[in-house]
């Protein structure tokens, strides 16, 4: 995918939501982090307020992104409970037409999991299936909720996945799905796979059920490469994955379309109940700065930082306590520094 | 979990539902495969604990009515409808034209709203996690299994989720009851109704409705995420939860990933004319007559069939045994790594149920 790129002076112009919970903490680690790197990229700050049932914040968020192309950004909360107002997430989501979402699941040398030598690629659609929001109480008491499945949106999700996996060299795609109850709506997504996997021999594919793939995941993980999948299933297999791996504060996730990216935090929790408290693990929304420069071209500072994260949690093992230990939050982002003051910036 | 077990004993439950003095009736479905095996295997056991059971045994293979179509034979309906409960052996679903799932036509028949899978570890039997002890509460008639599905247009599908106040009324209820019946300490509803706020905004709704007649069960509201997420790092976190049916039919056969997969977990079928219990795993053609399977998760299954009825008693003296023989590894069936027959397996449960 080509994107437009906001260059003043050399510098990047990107789009900053932090969202609600532990968000807006994360954000300030970010831009310290760039500002010891030196990485040129400027960022556009967006608060959109969760109790608002208004829309203007959420327009002038798309507007941002529409102009810059590139985003970062935190989970946003909806706490309206009126089931008129869409949930934000989605809503830039759709708007912006960011049709894939990859999660590279990978396990951390070091940290403490169930599972090890974990490496799946998730890519999942991410614009339509159950998050279609076309709700209906058609009597009182009694709700239709419309799950829509597109032949033209499966296609660009598997080749997508297809070419990705050509790309990254990887042996294996499987498709998830319950085309044995949703015979048309998952069918039509496992056929369409199918046909995608024609043009790309030298890859494997195969499919599996969604509740045998949740059961396989937890007791043979090792048999996924590239898995493919509808919109809900993505969320359930993240979170799985991204829980035996260590859990939610250690994987970046990455939104594509033809036109846009947005990077977050791979399972997109808000983290409310750990917000201000200096323990958050601030490695995943890093992770996501860190594919938000590779996506820029800024390649030596992407590589610079991520140098610095594996130190700093494989080699120093500082881990905060949804790792099992002590840090806090600040603790680790001090040490990523120090190790990006010690490499040599002038490398390039 | 060892105190739970203590205080069971200690504080038997009032029988509710029958008096165990009575002798009941009891349909038996053994279906295909092993389960005919299987089926005989929890029956000697049966006997040997004296549990005052008759079992009335049936066969459903589909039979053509009158109609041209197939369907379950109107003798093992009326004996299920009669005893109002069952046992039921894996059943093979023929493929081709005519024949609808089996498993299906049993649940639209008796109505079986809810469906009910605990998962345990087992003592013995090792595997990455041995702190599970979860039960799933799944709504058995709608949501995603509508079989509602349309294409709109050309490459445009549609397929409809149905919710409704009184199905999601009725499980909600049934899954306070259980926690309370089963002495167990909390419910979780899991949802996503940050997404689809007004059907899993429906479920949420009555759940809460009904958390307020039962003021001391411990009620909480979960994401699907969060609840994937933490169940594989830390299932200790979890008790009871009540879904929806689809992301019951997922969370469920997680947690059986977790503890060993489908041979061990038992499973009930909960309605509004009966109760059906079942083993989960499938019908093992490859070991079927070689006297190899193991019979755990048909008894288990039909443990808490027994508790159903309030036979607690006997529950506990059952399912007792039947972990003690798993925890002392003699004699374990090649699915848990040992070389013991079924048989030998059903013997070693009938000799500390006898001894009882
Ligand atoms: N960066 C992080 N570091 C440590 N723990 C995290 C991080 N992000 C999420 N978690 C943990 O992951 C779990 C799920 O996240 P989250 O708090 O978003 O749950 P939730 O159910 O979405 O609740 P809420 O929407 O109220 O925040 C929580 O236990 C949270 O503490
Ligand atoms: N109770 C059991 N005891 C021992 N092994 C079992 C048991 N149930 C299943 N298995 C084993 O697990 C594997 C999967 O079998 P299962 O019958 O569940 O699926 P299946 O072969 O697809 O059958 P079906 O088509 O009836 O679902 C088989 O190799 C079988 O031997
Ligand atoms: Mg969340
Ligand atoms: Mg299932």
């Amino acid at each position: 995918t080509s994107i437009p790129i906001a260059l003043y002076g050399g510098r990047n112009a990107v789009t900053m939501l932090p969202g609600g919970g532990i968000g807006p903490e994360l954000m300030v680690y970010v831009k310290e982090i760039f500002k010891y790197s030196g990485a040129p990229v400027d960022f556009e700050l967006i608060e959109i307020d969760p109790k608002s049932d208004e829309s203007n914040d959420l327009e002038y968020a798309i507007t941002s992104i529409k102009r810059n192309g590139v985003a970062i950004k935190g989970n946003i909360e909806t706490k309206s409970e009126s089931t008129i107002v869409q949930s934000r997430n989605v809503a830039i989501r759709n708007e912006l037409d960011l049709y894939v979402n990859v999660l590279h699941c990978h396990s951390y040398p070091h940290v403490k999991a169930r599972q090890s030598n974990i490496d799946i690629l998730i890519i999942r659609q991410n614009t339509e299936g159950e998050y279609a929001m076309l709700e209906h109480e058609s009597v009182s008491g009694v709700v239709e909720s419309m799950k829509v499945v597109t032949k033209s949106n499966s296609e660009r999700v598997c080749r997508f996945a297809f070419e990705f996996a050509r790309k990254n060299n990887r042996k294996k795609v499987t498709t998830i799905h319950k085309a044995n109850i949703m015979k048309l709506s998952d069918g039509l997504f496992l056929e369409t796979s199918r046909t995608v996997a024609k043009e790309y021999p030298e890859i494997e594919h195969n499919d599996m059920i969604i509740d045998n793939c949740c059961m396989q995941l937890v007791s043979n993980p090792h048999q996924f490469d590239v898995m493919i999948m509808t919109n809900l299933y993505g969320t359930i297999v993240s979170n799985v994955v991204c829980g035996l791996v260590g859990g939610a504060g250690l994987l970046s996730g990455r939104n594509y379309g033809d036109h846009y990216a947005i990077f977050e935090p791979g399972t997109r929790n808000t983290g409310t109940a750990i917000a201000g408290k200096n323990i958050a693990n601030p490695i995943a929304m890093i992770n996501a700065s860190i594919d938000m420069l590779d996506h820029l071209g800024h390649k030596q500072h992407s590589r610079i930082i991520s140098e610095a994260v594996r130190k700093t949690v494989c080699k120093d093992k500082l881990h905060t306590p949804d790792l099992g230990g002590t840090a806090t939050s600040t603790e680790v982002v001090q040490r990523i520094i120090d190790h990006i003051l010690q490499a040599d910036l002038r490398a390039w | 979990m060892a105190v739970r077990f203590l205080k069971q004993f200690a504080t038997p439950t009032p029988t509710t539902r029958y008096y165990s003095s009575q002798v009941k009736k009891c349909t038996l479905i053994p279906g295909d495969g092993i389960g005919p095996e299987i089926s005989a295997a929890v029956q000697k056991i049966f006997a040997a604990a004296n549990v005052p059971i008759e079992w009335e045994s049936v066969d459903v293979t589909p039979v053509r009515g009158p109609d041209g179509t197939f369907g379950i034979p109107q003798k093992a309906i009326d004996s299920v409808n009669r005893n109002k409960i069952g046992l039921k052996g894996p059943l093979m679903t023929p493929v081709g034209k005519g024949h609808r799932s089996l498993n299906l036509a049993l649940r639209k028949e008796f109505n079986l709203y809810a469906n009910v899978r605990p998962c345990r570890s087992l003592k013995g039997y090792k595997t990455l996690y041995d702190n599970v002890d979860v039960v799933t509460i799944r709504e058995n008639t709608e949501g995603e299994y509508s079989g509602i599905e349309h294409e709109i247009v050309d490459g445009v599908v549609q397929s409809i989720k149905l919710i409704t106040e009184d199905a999601s009324m009725r499980v909600a209820e049934f899954a306070f009851k259980y926690v309370i019946e089963n002495k167990r300490r909390k419910l979780t509803a899991v949802h996503k109704a940050n997404i689809m706020r007004m059907s899993d905004g429906l479920f949420l709704r009555c759940c809460r409705e009904v958390a307020k007649k039962f003021p001391d069960v411990k009620f909480e509201e979960k994401y699907l995420d969060t609840v994937c997420l933490n169940m594989v790092q830390d299932p200790s976190k979890y008790d009871v939860l009540v879904m929806p049916n689809l992301y019951g039919d997922i969370l469920s056969d997680m947690c059986a990933g977790l503890v060993g997969g489908l041979g061990l977990t038992p499973s009930g079928n909960i309605g509004l004319n009966g109760a059906l219990f079942e083993s989960v795993h499938g019908t093992a053609p490859d070991i079927a007559g070689q006297d190899k399977a193991n019979p755990t998760a048909l008894l288990l299954s039909a443990v808490m069939m027994l508790r159903y009825m309030g036979f607690h008693d006997h529950a506990q003296v059952i399912e007792t045994a039947c972990f003690n023989t798993i925890a002392e590894a003699k004699y374990l069936t090649g699915d848990l790594g040992g070389k013991a027959k079924c048989s030998e397996f059903t013997n070693a449960i009938c000799q500390k149920v006898a001894s009882k």
